[in-house]
């Protein structure tokens, strides 16, 4: 498509999206028989118009409201008889929603959630009856498995969805916008709401209106010529396989223009999946729908079958009624009976399966220098493995690291740092060599986001290191605008490097999430003297880790060294504390705040040398470690022991070098990460080397530090980031 | 075995708007058994049961169940009573199991969580024993988790009435209150950011 109509049709459907949302508080706003309303409509969405009890439906008794979907409220009601019912409520003439469900009122199938019939109350609005389904939704169970949920159960989701899909294919409808929000389990069945939104597929031409609707993280590239085939239901069964198998979605961006751009330029990263997981999301994903599977049968005749127990315990009684209406019989002989690994990643590189041999995985040649390649790689896996340990696993694997480092600093580091200038030297040269042949980077929009810390495979590709030879490259699209679409890209990635990266973010989710962290200065401050306190607990109990740690190799330290190690942790920890905490929340110039922390960091180093002097304490240099530079420093830094100056210079070195707002993020992935705490020591170890201080005393305080500061600063858990834009329940 | 037990204890539905539907007994003695006559136990749930199954008691601090038929505790048959720990899983019969839980450290209210599923009758997401206050909040370890808010609401008892708590201003049937107000089992309360009513059963 045309860069420039593609731009067109984003800005129309960027004002479409955002317009929805006005109308969504519209709805709340027209509170006719709202009995003694005076109040604002809260901004989270948890008012509802009808209170329990409230009959504005003949025959029906209102209970509660369950949530706010994209068209209206919907209630949980009960019939005069008895009978559980959803309600959902239709204000407005919203004709286009009540075409679709008109359509759909006589479809019977297990995995639909039913619709029984569509009524209008004395008001004019009209309210759908459908089934009220008590279990899970699929988002929620997404969300408890950050991680990725267990193959089979994702199988089994996956196998109930596309019986329902399957049956509206059959019956001419597309169901354009299967989500996990619209997808439930219900007595161990898998139900598909939502349908009402579904077209006719011969009248899938493009209509205007409905754009709107629909979660562009499932919105499959074709959309935006106005195409609405089976096809798009294919590419959402793809994206929900790999969010359901991965924890995430694989196109991730910060507006909804980002990830829509990335449905129509990037290529999946599907590397971390095993197969035929792999290949079977790679063909979903195929951004021209005459590659995709064609149906949908044939899409699941690519997996193995889920086991009946599995299914059973999404809540159901036996075997997914649904299954037997996948038919085929050919595609159901081709399911593999032998059990199947049950973690995907953990399958990574090994492929017993012949059917990946079948449908070849689309990996471009991405142009990625090669070592750095790698070492990301490695580096994700090794990340990866490290946050599937358990804590004490974790310390104790810290503990030998410290140490084996410890014993063979002389000889790793000044290797290491040889390594890294030869690296440097060959980066420069490669570089320059490649800048000469750009058009061999069309797919560098895949990078946009960098690989998620905990995501397994990260920017790897399939075909490259571990699995070579599997997935090579074949009738990849080469896509002729893709290179300056990459290049836009690419400098708009520029812009947008240090913005935080959040999981299926879009905008209402990233304000939402700002929200949650904006705080009165009052609040801030009451936060702040209880983190005080805390980093206070923490610094003690971590110095004291540390002076065991360091007994175990030369003699006990000295009270007095104790005592400076403790007061300047806990002064590093306050000072760093109090300026991040007014940035919490913000988007800073990492310029500007590093400059600030310099300035804290002169301070610390102020109360450093106080402490030094007043506990007349002697810093001595460990000589296990490396010894530092020859360049000798001048009498004003050192005369025996380090003076005023030298502590000056290493604070505010060490606090403007390293990120500590990070260490404060009350949106950090974890709450204490000990991979920020190596990066903080490792830091305070090359600065003290650089500037002559004795080791390793910087390292203990900034390990202190970054200890107490991550302990008590606040912190979020993901878990409840999101979600008050996404109550989405019963239909 | 044991007369039966005609003495109905009060109770009502809890309905929360974007959370649940929740069974509230304020009794100190709750029966379980299969919904065979109207208002025959305190917690009907349309399982195998037989119409008067097993009793909980609140007994100061701690929860006794008493087996009228067949009960297990964490699979341990219950001879005549057994003391029930947060996590417990009571088996009743084959089928029906729920989980007992202690959320709340300085509460003695419990609450009963269908592992099964069945459901009482009414349907209910989850049944509380409530003592003396039933916390409904963001927190872990509120009785009632409601994610989304931001604020806790208390309910609890002062005497023989209800009462609702909650920071800011409530609208309790109507009329306008600021941080407490009575409630009765029939009440509508509105804050400004949640909307919960009861329903006398």
């Amino acid at each position: 498509m045309p860069v420039v109509s593609f731009a067109a049709w984003l800005v129309e459907r960027e004002f479409a999206v955002i317009a929805v949302e006005p109308e969504g508080q519209d709805i709340m706003n027209l509170p006719a028989t709202e009995p003694g309303d005076g109040s604002q409509p809260s901004v989270t969405g948890q008012r509802f118009a009808y209170p329990g009890g409230s009959r504005p439906l003949d025959g029906y008794t209102i209970k509660r409201g369950v949530g706010h979907g994209g068209f209206g409220e919907v209630y949980f009601a009960t019939s005069d008889a008895g009978k559980e019912v959803a309600l959902k409520l239709i204000r407005r003439s919203l004709d286009i929603e009540l075409r679709g469900i008109k359509q759909c009122i006589n479809l019977k199938h297990p995995n639909l959630l039913a619709i029984f019939d569509i009524k209008e109350d004395g008001n004019g609005d009209n309210w759908v009856v459908m089934e009220y389904v008590s279990g899970k939704c699929l988002d929620d169970v997404i969300a408890e498995n950050p991680q990725g949920m267990p193959v089979e159960k994702a199988l089994a989701w996956l196998f109930g969805i596309a019986a329902g899909v399957t049956y509206l294919h059959d019956h001419g409808i597309v169901h354009r916008d299967l989500k996990p929000g619209n997808i439930f389990s219900d007595e161990g069945r898998v139900e598909i709401g939502d349908y009402g939104l579904s077209k006719f597929i011969s009248c899938s031409r493009r209509s205007g209106h409905t754009e709107s609707v629909g979660t562009v993280h499932y919105m499959a590239p074709e959309v935006a010529n106005g195409r609405y085939g089976k096809e798009i239901d294919v590419y959402a069964l793809g994206i929900i396989l790999f969010e359901m198998l991965t924890g995430r979605v694989p196109f991730e961006g910060e507006s909804v223009g980002e990830v829509l751009m990335k449905h129509l330029t990037a290529k999946p990263d599907v590397s971390g999946l095993a197969e035929p997981y792999r290949s079977v999301v790679a063909r979903a994903l195929e951004k021209d729908p005459e590659k995709r599977f064609r149906t949908v049968p044939e899409m699941i005749a690519q997996l193995p079958q889920p086991r009946a127990d599995i299914i059973d315990s999404l809540g159901g009684n036996s075997a997914n009624p649904g299954l037997s209406q996948l038919g085929d019989a050919a595609a159901r002989a081709a399911f593999s009976d032998a059990p199947q690994p049950l973690n995907p990643v953990a399958a990574m590189g090994n492929n017993p399966n012949q059917i990946a041999a079948k449908y070849v995985v689309v990996a471009e040649a991405i142009e990625e220098e090669p070592v750095q390649k790698a070492a990301t790689e490695l580096l994700s896996q090794l990340r990866h493995w490290w946050n599937n340990l358990n804590t004490p696993v974790k310390v104790a694997i810290s503990v030998v690291a410290v140490f084996a480092f410890m014993s063979s600093a002389q000889v790793v580091v000044p290797l290491g740092v040889i390594a890294l200038i030869a690296y440097g030297i060959y980066r420069i040269v490669w570089n320059l060599t490649r800048d000469e042949k750009p058009k061999t980077s069309p797919a560098t929009a895949q990078q946009w986001t960098p690989p998620p810390a905990n995501s397994p495979g990260g920017n790897g590709q399939p075909g490259n290191g571990k699995a070579p030879g599997k997935g090579q490259v074949a009738n990849a699209p080469k896509p002729d605008n893709a290179l300056k679409t990459a290049r836009s890209i690419k400098r708009a990635k520029r812009l947008a490097r240090h913005k935080r990266r959040k999981h299926r973010n879009v905008n209402p989710r990233e304000k939402a999430l700002h929200a949650l962290v904006v705080k009165s200065v009052p609040q801030r401050i009451g936060d702040l003297l209880g983190s005080m306190l805390l980093a206070t607990l923490v610094a003690m109990t971590m110095c004291l880790v540390m002076v065991i740690v360091t007994s175990f190799r030369s003699e006990v330290p000295q009270p007095e060294q104790c005592a400076w190690l403790l007061v300047v942790s806990i002064a590093g920890a306050w000072g760093v504390m109090i300026p991040s905490k007014f940035w919490e929340g913000t988007k800073g110039e990492p310029m500007l705040r590093r400059f600030v922390l310099l300035i804290v960091g002169l301070g610390v180093g102020a109360v450093a040398w106080g402490a030094s002097e007043l506990f007349m304490v002697d810093l001595i240099h460990d000589t296990n470690f490396p010894p530092p530079h020859d360049f000798s420093m001048p009498d004003s830094f050192y005369n025996g022991g380090p003076r005023v100056l030298a502590f000056l210079a290493v604070f505010g070195t060490l606090l403007a070098l390293v990120r500590w707002w990070r260490h404060t993020d009350p949106l950090r992935q974890t709450r204490l990460s000990l991979w920020s705490m190596f990066i903080a020591s490792a830091l305070a170890g090359v600065t003290a080397w650089a500037w002559h201080f004795p080791q390793p005393w910087l390292i203990m305080v900034a390990c202190t530090m970054s200890a107490s500061v991550q302990m008590s600063s606040p912190w979020v858990h993901p878990r409840k980031r999101f979600g008050d834009d996404d109550v989405n329940n019963t239909g | 075995m044991h007369e039966s037990c005609e003495r109905r204890t009060e109770r009502f539905l809890l309905w929360i708007d974007a959370v649940g539907g929740y069974w509230v007994c304020l009794g100190d003695e709750v029966t379980i058994g299969q919904p065979v006559r109207i208002g025959g136990v305190d917690i009907p749930i349309l399982g195998d049961l037989s119409s008067h199954h097993a009793r909980i008691r609140r007994d100061g601090e701690g929860y006794l169940i008493e087996a009228l038929r067949d009960v297990k505790v964490d699979g341990h048959p219950v001879q005549q009573a057994a003391l029930l720990s947060n996590g417990d899983v009571i088996e009743l019969g084959h089928r029906v199991r729920l989980v007992f839980r202690r959320p709340h450290a300085l509460s003695a209210t419990a609450r009963l969580d269908f592992v099964s599923r069945h459901r009482t009758q009414p349907s209910a997401d989850a049944i509380m024993l409530m003592s003396d206050t039933c916390v409904l909040g963001p927190k872990p370890h509120s009785h009632i988790v409601c994610q989304k808010w931001s604020e806790e609401v208390i309910l609890y008892r002062h005497g023989s009435d209800l009462f609702c708590r909650s920071p800011g201003e409530l609208e309790i049937d109507g009329r306008k209150f600021f941080d407490k107000g009575k409630i009765t089992k029939n009440s509508r309360i509105a804050g400004e950011r949640f909307a919960i009513c009861l329903e006398e059963l």
